[in-house]
This record gives C-alpha cells, structure tokens and sequence, in this order.
C-alpha cells in the first residue's frame, strides 16, 4: 500500500502536529481515518512521505452542543457522529447523511474532518453542513482561524487549508424551532456507491411562511454549491410543491455537473430537478413536525 | 526503506509486538508478520470487506488501517471467533444455513456481523443490511447471511455433525438417506474459521514473491525494454521478459493459440503482459515492476467489432493469416428455411441489443505458487484454479514436460465464474522465475491486475429477428452477433458457438439461422463467464417474446409455453434433450408466483416480469483432443471401515462439489455422509477432472463417484453376503447397514464387513469414470459445441419498482423455477439459484468494465465497477421442479449455470413492464430509463394509453 520510504509522526498535541507539518511543508499529510489517504497515495494520485497522525491529538473526537451550537470534532468518526444523541436530537438529517456514506468499516473510520478536507465533490458531509450554517475551526502553526464552511472549499481535492492548518471542529448552529432539513442523494446501488448528485436542503417556517431556506448540492459542481437562487426564490413565499419543483428547475441549472463514468451532466441536472423538491418536501415536513 | 516502528497488538487476546514498516497495514501485518491467514485481501482498497476485522470493538477494513495506527489496540480476527475449540453460534449457522459458498468473503461478513450482535443482539434486517453493506459476496449469500445472523441462537448448542434424515428438498420425493439433505458443507467449518488456506494463504519455506508488468498502450511494438533499475533495487532476484520465457505460442483451444507468456514484439491491449520481477516480499516486488522501462511503438487501436472489422483496421493478430479483418472466428449456421419461416410469420419483430463487458469479480484474486523439486525435472504448481487439469496440460506443453512430472494442486478457491479456467502468465512466470532461483515463487493479481486481465462476459452487438403465428408458435429465428472478443482468444471460440447453439435448447425453433462473428478489439480478452456465452443472447430473445407477446395479446408465460421444449427431443440443430421439465418450470411459475394476480394489475411504477433459460450439464467434448474420460474417482475403504477417502480432482469454487460429491459416494455406499474424507484436489492424490466449468460436476463428477463407490460396495457386499449366507445381490446398504432387503433384521454392520474385507484381501478400492454418451451432436461444422448428456431449465419471475423520476430500479422479489434433475443437497441448490439471481442483477443493471479512449480501464476495481451488495439483494424464493435425469447421478443435472440467463430477461421485462420502456442496451441504468421514459413522453405516454 502507501509508499515504502515513509516516516510515521504521532504527535500529542494540536501545536506539535503544526509544527510537524509546517516543517515538511508538501511531503507531509495529517493521518486521519486514513479512508482517502491509504487510497490515494496507493493509487499515485497523492504522494507524501511524513505522515502525521492525529490519533493521540486530545479533544479533536467531541462531539457536543455547546453555545447554541452542535460542535462535532473534526477526527470525530461518521459512526460517532451517526449515533450520538445530540446530533439524533439536533440534526437528524446528518445522520442519515452519514449512512448513506461507505460501508460500516469506512464509517467506523472515516472522520468528518477528512470528508471535509479531502475535498471531493461528492463528498457527503459538506452540503448539510453548509446548508446549516457551519462554521470551521482552522488551527495552524500560525495561528487559528474561523470561518464558514461554504467557504472552505476552493476546487476538486482543494480547501483554503494551508500545509500546516488543521481542521479541528465544525460547529452547526443548532437548528431553531420550526426548522427542517433533509438530504437527498442518488447512487447507483442500494449502499456503497458515492453520489452521482445529491441535495441538501434546511428550511425554517413561520407559520405558512418560509423564513429562511438553504440549498446545497453536491457532485454536480467542483465543490459543494449553494444555490443562492433558490434561497431567494423560496423565502418569503409559502412552502408547497409547486414552488420546490421551481427550485429544482433552478437548481438543475445552477450546477455544474459533469459527465462521468456514473453519468452525463444532462442525467445530473434531471436528478437534481426531482432531488430538490424532494429534499425541501422533507425538510418543510420537518419544520411543520410532521415527520421525524 | 524507512526506519521500522515497534508495535504491540493484542491480537485474539493475546499481546504481539511486532516491528512493522509505516507504511504496512494492519492486513498486511496480520497475514504476513503474524500468519494470520483467515482475513483476506480481496480489494485492499476498502471496497469488498473481505478484510474485515474488529479493532476496539469497531468492524474495521484492515486494509485501510495502517498497522502503526492500531498500536495498543486489541484485535479480534476470524481465527479468534470460535472460543476453546468450539465454533461460536454465527459460525455454526453460517454453515449450517449455506450463508457461504467459495468462503472468501466470509471471515469479514462473519467479523462484520459479530461486531453488529455485540452491539445490538437483535438487529433488524434493515440494520443488518446497514451493518453488512460493506461486505461484497460475489457468491450471492446475503440473503442466508441475513438468516443465520437472525438464526443464530438455534445453532447454540448443536454440533456440526450429519444427523442421517429422509430427503428433505421439499418439491421432489425420494427414496434416499443422504442424496437431498442438506448435510454440513464439507468444506463450511474450515471456511468459516479461517483455516482454510486459499494460495495466497500459503507459506512456503523460501518462498519469494513474483510481479508482472503490464503494458500501458492498447497496441504497439516493442522497441525497448529497460531493466536495470529493477534488477537495482534492493530485494529484487530475477527480472524477466519475453526474452527469457519459452518461445512458445499458447491459450485454452489448440485451434488458436494466440498468447504469449510475456510479449515479445507486440502488445495488444492496456495491461498485456510485458516483464515479471521477483523480489524478496511482496513489496519490493511491486516497486519493483515499476522501475522498468519499456519504449512502445503505438499502432492504431480498435475498441469495438464494427470499428476492428472495417477494412482499414490494424491487423491485431497479423501473425496468422486466418484472422485477417480482426475475424477471429466465424460461425455460419442455417438449419431449416428461415426465409420461408419468415414468410409464415403472422408476426415480427426484429432488434438490436447491446450487451455489456461483465467481469467475474470474484473476490479472491487469482494466486498461483510454482516450486522445482529437487528431484527429477518435476515441478509443484498451486493455483487458484477452476480448472487445474488444462493448467496441468498447458504447463506440460508450454515447459516440455510429461504431465507427470507436474503436481498440480488446487487449494481452496474463492470464487472463479470462469474468471479462473485458463493458465495465465501468473502460473507460466512464476515456474520460470522459480526455476530461475531455485526457489518457490508465488505470484497474485492485484483487483486492478484481474480486471485487466479480464476474461470476462463478451460484449456482443445481437441483431436478432423473431417470427410467430398468431397464436405464438414460433416460425423462424435469426439472429447475427458480432462478439467483442478482446486481445486473445481465451474460450472464445466455445463462446461464438454457444452464443447460438443454447438457443433452440428452450425453444421450439423450426428454422433458424446464426451469424457469429468473434472479433478482436484492443481491449482485455473475454472468455467464459458462468452461463458461458448465453446470457446476452437469452435476453434478447426473452425481450423479443414479451414484445411479440404484447403485439398478440398474449400472455408472456403463455407464448412461452406455447413453444417449450420437450422431453426427449432432437432439436433443430441436432442436440439431444433427455429430461425436460420446462413446461412444469413455466406453470409453476404462473401458478405459485402470484404472476396471474399481479401481472397487469400493478401501480405504474410496479411490474412483474418472467424470463428463462438454462443450461447444459457439462460439455459433451473437452478442450483439447483426449480420449481421457471427462471424470474420474476412485475410494479407498478405510482399515476399520469407519471411514472412506473419496479422491477426485474436482474445483470446489464455491458451487458445492466438494459437498455434492461425498453425498453423492455416502448414498451409492450405504454409509453416513460424516464418514466421508474428501483428498485434496492434488494430482498426486486424485485423477483427473476437466474441472468446474460448463456446470459438468455434479453430472459427471457425480456419475464417476457413484461408479467408483459401487465399485467399492461390491466388495463389501459380497464378504457381508457371506457372513449373513445369502447372495450378494439381495443385500441393500444403507447408513452404515448392510441387511437383506427382503428381512431388514438379517443384517450386519457396514463397518464391520469392510474390516473384514480389509483383514482379508487388503485395501478396498474402487475406480470410476465417466465419458459423455459417445458421439453426441451433428456433424456440421461447430455442431460440439452445446451438447451435452442434459440441459437444464428454467423460469423465473421478477418484480421490481422502479421510480419513475429518476429511473432507479429496486429489484424486490424474486420467485424462481428450476428442473436440475434431482437435488442433491437442497442448500447449496437453493444457494446457487439465489446467487446466480443476484450476479444477473448485477449484470442486467449495475455492471460494466468501462474504457477509455486509449484503451485504458476507467473501473479496474470495486468502486467503479459496482457489483451487488446485500441491499440490493431482492428477495427470493427458489423451487426445485420434479424432474429426474437418466444420465445423472441420482437423476440429477446442473444448477450452477442455468440459474443465471433467465435473470438478464426477467428483469428487463419486468421494468418494461413497471414504465413500458425497452433498454435494448446493457446495463439497464437509471440513465437509460430516464432517456426511454422521455421518449415516450414525447410519443404519447404508453402508460395513460394502456393503464387504468
Ligand atoms: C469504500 C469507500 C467508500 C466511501 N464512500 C464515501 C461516501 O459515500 N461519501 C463520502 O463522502 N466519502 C466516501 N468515502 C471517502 C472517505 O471515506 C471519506 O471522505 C472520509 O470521511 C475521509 O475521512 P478520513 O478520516 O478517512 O480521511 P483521511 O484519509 O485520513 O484524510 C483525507 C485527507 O484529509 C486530510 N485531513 C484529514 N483530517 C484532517 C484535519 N482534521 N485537518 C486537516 N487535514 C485533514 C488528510 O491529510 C488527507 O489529505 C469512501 C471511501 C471508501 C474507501
Ligand atoms: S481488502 Fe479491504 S476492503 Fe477489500
Ligand atoms: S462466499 Fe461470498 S464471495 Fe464467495
């Protein structure tokens, strides 16, 4: 597997684990689940020879709401995540997120930290948390730094992280009362299969009124997309299916799929015409209460 | 070489500190620092769960985890499942439930589920699903898997012995003590502790470890190749090209052999074989490869037969004449008048499918370990091999030795589907680098290597045209293929044939006409895949009925029946059916599916579909030219008589022979199937069989152990005859009894007469061996190819829901029918059907080896390639139709096989029928339907016009 002539760091805290990688520079990768790295280095597709393990790095696995807001730490795994009463509570639609990613053993591995800063398109955490609102935690040699993870994300397998950075925490706003959110995915088997395209959708209503409304998609685009457009389209107005199926033609149009071995672009903009309103469908139940 | 890093596991309870390369993973280190040879390596990529182990209570993939990383953590494995010498309860259902067949995916479902019960003792299917998604079974077992996590706690406290019970399959009836129970899978309690040792598994003193070096055009010549940064490396013993192996030209039929071990001046497809390395591990072996250079001449490369058939293609083989426009073989058959079928047509329809690459995928790679004695010019091969007996053949050939001098071994082999019939240059180069270094050497493909070394499903472009009078009786078939063929012709020239030859099996056809092309393309040769050649053209022609069915308004089964083959029948193109009980397959199926209630009645988006097909129960000649007959056993009687050694060369792939046939020598005995040994599959221990291919064992493997145990009976029979003084003839043996049939109390001991036997004359032995009935078939020219002593049948309804908006399909129930003759072991038939239903949904829906457009592969793994998983598993009821064959063994035919060509068309039609669209091109994805579905919304919809 990974290459032959590779040293093996285990650092114990956050500033040592910087300063590890600050010093290599491009020869060094932080370890997490090690779900994309093992792969990618195997493959040739990334190459490295000093790999940093966070695995001893205290504190980086909480997982709690705390201010308001759901902070999940960045080495916290998807089964973690998945099963923890908070996010049960808070955010459901995260944890269906989350099953609907690999097998059981790439869940009991994968951390959210490393579907964030692997940085694939398709990548399944993102677009919830984008369209929640989250905010991430940037710690590096040179300092912290926050900021909002619909900025994250600059191209395929490209983040604003800098070499040395580390992605410590992701924190959602807990979701207000008469809020919903939903995320929708099409593959093309029943399990272990990435998305061909996938919508994330949080809504919050007043009464019969929509307030607020997020729109995300994902594998249609370089990196996770939220659809202003539809945000406009949809707040304001009441919350039935005749305008999430005008959301759905939007946001079919504000993609930037492409055509690959899963599909054409053309397939991807029809998925996301009936993913959309399926996931603002949802996600309005939600907020009403009408569904779990 | 990096600095090693000293770690310590606690593995099944036990610390082990280990120094370990950072770079190594935990599988790595378990299979080869530890010996723990139970988890398998299937992927190393994190697709397949083969590797699965539990790490802190967590099921984990040992492949993605480096060793490193697990320090300190403790490590339960396959080989710490069972506690004190007793299997736990998940094991013991596994076997006894048939939730495995070949066994390689089964340490990691069996971790996998451990790790979901000790969190939640009673999971739900959903979260079973949920828990075992990550598990591929190639076999198809998820829905025993299913049943043994949910049995479990029945198995508790039973042992894995063979209670002797009446016939329990329960659609046939029979008079038999161990022929049609379902007796613990000989080779189960091995495959579920990890003992069993695949060739991947095995540790030879010595041993080093081989690489191969593929081409990375799709055609060129070789202008120069560079090995001296390889043989540089550190570790690296032996470096080899085509200049160092035999000059020889080889492959499966002798009519062409068309392979070079490694290539000398020519390269056909991305990934031919061009150099091998061995190195002292795996490691640097595989660094190794890597640094050899090699300069390619590019030539213009074809990807498809239309394109490698125009007249302006680059030759691929321009070494032999006979292949002049890429053809590599052509059939021309006409039996009848198809013209004047067609002119009595009432109705026709005519269409072009497409099929699909489809790949074996099973989930051992291909593992092979040559040795030298040092004794005499012999040579001890393992392979992971379905058929070792025409590796034997080619090695022989290929090295210029008597087949004697060659010990060929086949270990446990972890699914084949043909994928692992032929000698490939794993075998071939690992005896030259072994004889090179005077060590053993073992050779493996990666999961990238086998898929491009392919040999899988051909692609075939079917243009087929089928004429009916109004009441359905068929009046004419035509059909013209081109076969995409790949590189070489591997079995491809038995594919050609059978591509026509199977379909006037199942049909009725007075006049039929057949234009087979077989063309070379610059992509990874196709050969055999199980239902070998007739899947593609099966469902092409079980489409076309439902479409003449429709335009008749007649009943899809009805048409069907309609035209079903018969009992003893000459068909049209001289092949000889025995027993048939297609007929009963269909009625059932209309009867017992719920076909006449649901057929019709369905919410759009819902529908039911039948197809069907079958397949022959052996070939009726082999491979190559041999007056050998095609089976052969012998059993020894052991001293005490408390025991048999049964000894043939059979290729337990998963299917069950290893099973199969120990019951089929305990039943013909007299004696208790437990008191069967089964010799490993060794020449030096076993005559030959052709091996497991064409779903031959049960038939003839069968019948040459029930041979050999009469022969052996014999003489058991005639000492207990005389000691109970009355003839020999008159005596009935049954569970280790031997009595007179007229007075079941006059009876004496099987054991006992057996020790006497022995005290007397010395080892009981009996030989057999059987032969296909002598000149089966016609005389026209590829008229061998589809006979066989019996065909198979059968039908099988699927139900599916397809969503109409994005054109996903769920494939929810399976109902199937089949006439294999009599079932000899109930679980491992029903296990066969249920896996030859989900390896067709794979193919009809998931699976495609995809290409691009310099010949490279886009999906050489399981990521890209998607097989089924355990949720897309429908749910299946199998049934065994009564039905018994004269020339089988107990009346028993095939399954392995058959089971597969009706799923393509069932499938099909039952989408057709859910949304009324026709993919004429596999596989049937979402995508397509999308596409089929707007087009009739442009056309009209069929669905408002036909539905209520
Ligand atoms: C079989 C299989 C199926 C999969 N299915 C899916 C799927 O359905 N959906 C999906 O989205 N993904 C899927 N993945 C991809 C992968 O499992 C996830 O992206 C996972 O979350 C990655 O996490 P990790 O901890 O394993 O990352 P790692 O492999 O450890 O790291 C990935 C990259 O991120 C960097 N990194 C990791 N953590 C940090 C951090 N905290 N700060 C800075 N850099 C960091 C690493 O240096 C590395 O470059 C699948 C993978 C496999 C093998
Ligand atoms: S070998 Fe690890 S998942 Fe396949
Ligand atoms: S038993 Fe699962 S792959 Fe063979």
């Amino acid at each position: 597997m990974a290459c032959r002539n590779t040293t093996y760091h285990r650092p114990q805290s956050i500033a040592e684990a910087c300063q590890i990688a600050g010093e290599y520079g491009i020869r060094g990768r932080f370890l997490a689940g090690g779900t994309e790295l093992l792969i990618d280095l195997d493959s040739g597709r990334d190459r490295a020879d000093q790999l940093i393990s966070l695995r001893d790095v205290p504190d980086l696995c909480e997982i709690r709401i705390e201010a308001g807001e759901l902070r999940i730490g960045a080495l916290a795994t998807l089964s973690a995540i998945a099963t923890a009463p908070d996010v049960v509570r808070a955010l459901p639609a995260l944890r269906e997120a989350i099953l609907t990613m690999g097998g059981q053993q790439i869940r009991n591995r994968a951390t959210i930290g490393g579907n964030f800063c692997r940085a694939v398109p398709c990548a399944d955490t993102p677009p919830l948390c984008i369209a929640a609102g989250a905010r991430l935690e940037i710690v590096g040699a040179t300092g912290a730094r926050t900021l909002p993870a619909a900025d994250f994300f600059v191209g395929p397998r490209q983040t604003v992280l800098d070499r040395s950075e580390i992605l410590t925490e992701i924190r959602i706003p807990v979701p207000p009362a008469h809020s919903g959110a939903s995320y929708q995915r099409f593959s093309l088997r029943h399990g272990m299969a990435v998305a061909v395209a996938a919508v994330a959708a949080v809504l919050q209503l007043d009464g019969d009124e929509i307030t607020s409304a997020r729109v995300v998609l994902s594998a249609v685009a370089p990196v996770p997309l939220l659809v202003g457009e539809c945000t406009d389209l949809l707040v304001g107005r009441k919350p039935v299916p005749d305008l999430f199926a005008e959301a759905g033609t939007i946001a079919a149009a504000a993609a930037q799929p492409i055509t690959d071995l899963r599909g054409s672009a053309e397939f991807r903009r029809e998925l996301l015409a009936v993913l959309t309103p399926r996931a603002l469908n949802e996600a309005a139940a939600r907020a009403k209460g009408e569904a779990a | 070489m990096s600095e090693q890093v000293l770690i310590t596991l606690t593995v099944n309870g036990q610390e082990r500190a280990v120094a370990v390369e950072p770079s190594a993973t935990l599988l790595r280190v378990l299979r080869d620092e530890l010996q723990l040879t139970g988890t398998k390596a299937g992927c190393e990529a994190g697709d397949c769960g083969s590797c699965t182990v539990i790490v802190d209570g967590e099921a984990v993939n040992s492949c993605l985890l480096l060793a490193v990383e697990a320090d300190g953590a403790a490590i339960t494995t396959i080989e710490g499942l069972a506690t004190g010498g007793e299997l736990h309860e998940l094991q013991k259902a596994f076997v006894k439930l048939g939730a495995l067949q070949c066994g390689y995916c089964t340490p990691g479902q069996l971790m996998a589920a451990k790790a979901l019960i000790d969190h939640n003792p009673q999971p739900s299917r959903a979260e079973i699903r949920q828990a075992l998604g990550g598990n591929l079974c190639r076999c198809g077992t998820y829905p025993r898997i299913i049943e043994a996590i949910e049995q479990r706690h029945t198995f508790a406290d039973e042992t894995l012995d063979t209670k002797p019970g009446p016939h329990d399959e329960r659609d046939q009836k029979r008079d038999h003590a161990v022929v049609g129970q379902s007796v613990t899978r000989y080779d189960g309690p091995d495959k579920v502790t990890g003992r069993s040792l695949y060739t991947a598994d095995i540790r030879l003193l010595d041993m080093v470890y081989g690489k191969i070096l593929g081409s990375t055009v799709a055609h060129g010549t070789i202008k120069r190749i560079d090995t001296s940064a390889a043989r540089a490396l550190p570790g690296v013993l032996a470096v080899i090209t085509g200049e160092d192996v035999p000059d020889i030209w080889y492959g499966v039929s002798p009519a062409r052999y068309d392979e070079r071990i490694l290539a000398t001046e020519r390269v056909r497809y991305v990934g031919d074989e061009v150099a091998a390395v061995a190195a002292i591990d795996e490691e640097t072996a595989e660094q190794a490869v890597a640094l050899i250079e090699v300069q390619y001449e590019e030539l213009p490369a074809v990807f498809d037969p239309e394109s490698a058939m125009a007249p302006e293609a680059e030759l691929i083989h321009p070494e032999d004449p006979r292949f002049a426009g890429n053809i590599n073989t052509r059939v021309e058959w006409d039996f009848g008048d198809v013209e004047q079928g067609f002119a009595a047509a009432d109705c026709i329809r005519e269409q072009r499918f497409v099929g699909n690459r489809t790949y074996q995928s099973p989930i051992e790679p291909h593992a092979a370990i040559a040795r030298w004695e040092h004794h005499g010019e012999r040579l001890t091969v393992w392979s992971s091999s379905q058929a070792p007996h025409y590796k034997q053949h080619m090695l022989a050939r290929v090295f210029e030795l008597p087949m004697g001098n060659i010990r060929m071994i086949r270990p446990p082999v972890g699914g084949g589907f043909g994928a692992k019939c032929e000698t490939t240059p794993l075998e071939l180069c690992a005896v030259v680098l072994a004889r090179q270094l005077g060590r053993p050497v073992m050779m493996k493909y990666s999961r990238r290597e086998m898929v491009y070394h392919f040999r899988g499903r051909h692609k075939q472009y079917i243009d087929m045209k089928i004429g009916v009078k109004k009441d359905g009786t068929i009046t004419a078939v035509q059909s013209r293929i081109l076969l995409d063929g790949g590189a070489y012709t591997s079995f491809g020239i038995i594919t050609v044939y059978y591509a026509g030859s199977m379909l006037p099996t199942l049909y009725k056809i007075p006049n039929y006409k057949y234009d087979g092309y077989r063309v070379y393309t610059n992509l990874p040769a196709s050969g055999a895949m199980r239902g070998h050649g007739v899947p593609q053209p099966r469902w092409a022609m079980e489409s076309l009925l439902d479409d003449l069915a429709e335009e008749l308004g007649l009943d899809p089964i009805e048409i069907r029946l309609r035209n079903a083959m018969e009992p003893n029948t000459r068909t049209i193109n001289d092949l000889d059916i025995s027993s048939c009980e297609f007929k009963k397959t269909l009625e059932r199926a209309r009867d017992e599916s719920g076909w006449l209630e649901k057929r019709g009645q369905l919410p759009p988006g819902k529908g039911i579909g039948v197809g069907c097909g079958g397949f022959v129960s052996g070939a009726g000649y082999p491979i190559y030219r041999s007056d050998f007959p095609h089976s052969n056993a012998l059993i020894r009687v052991h001293e005490d008589g408390k025991a048999v050694s049964l000894h043939i060369a059979t290729a337990e792939i998963g299917q069950g022979c290893d099973t199969v046939l120990p019951q089929i020598a305990a039943e013909e005995l007299g004696i208790p199937y437990d008191w069967v040994w089964l010799a490993e599959c060794d020449s030096v221990l076993a005559p030959t069989d052709l091996g497991s291919y064409a779903s031959r064992v049960t038939l003839m493997g069968g019948n040459a152990v029930k041979m050999a145990a009469a022969a052996a009976k014999v003489q058991i029979l005639k000492v207990a005859g005389r000691q109970l003084g009355c003839d020999p003839h008159g005596l009935t043996a049954r569970d280790g009894r031997i009595f007179v049939a007229e007075h079941p109390e006059l009876a004496i001991g099987w054991d006992e007469a057996a020790r006497l036997a022995f005290s007397e004359s010395g080892p009981v032995v009996g030989t057999g061996c059987y032969r296909p009935p002598p000149g089966l078939g016609g005389k026209y020219k590829g008229a061998a190819v589809g006979t066989s002593p019996a065909y198979s049948f059968a039908t099988s309804v699927c139900e599916v829901a397809v969503d109409l908006e994005t054109g996903a399909v769920k494939v929810e129930r399976f109902s199937d029918f089949s006439d294999a003759g009599t079932v000899i072991n109930p679980v491992t038939f029903h296990g066969q059907v249920e896996g030859g239903i989900i390896m067709g949904l794979g193919e009809t829906l998931l699976e495609d080896t995809v290409h691009d457009d310099t010949g490279a592969l886009v999906n050489p793994d399981l990521h890209g390639y998607l097989i089924p998983t355990i949720s897309d598993a429908p749910e299946i009821e199998s049934h065994a139709v009564e039905s018994y064959e004269p020339h089988g063994p107990f009346g028993a035919k095939e399954i392995g096989e058959g089971c597969l060509p009706p799923i393509l068309g069932a499938i099909a039609n039952a989408i057709y029928d859910a949304c009324g669209v026709r993919v004429t091109e596999l596989p049937i994805t979402p995508e397509k339907i999308l596409r089929g579905l707007a087009t009739q919304r442009q056309a009209g919809s069929k669905l408002s016009d036909d539905r209520p």
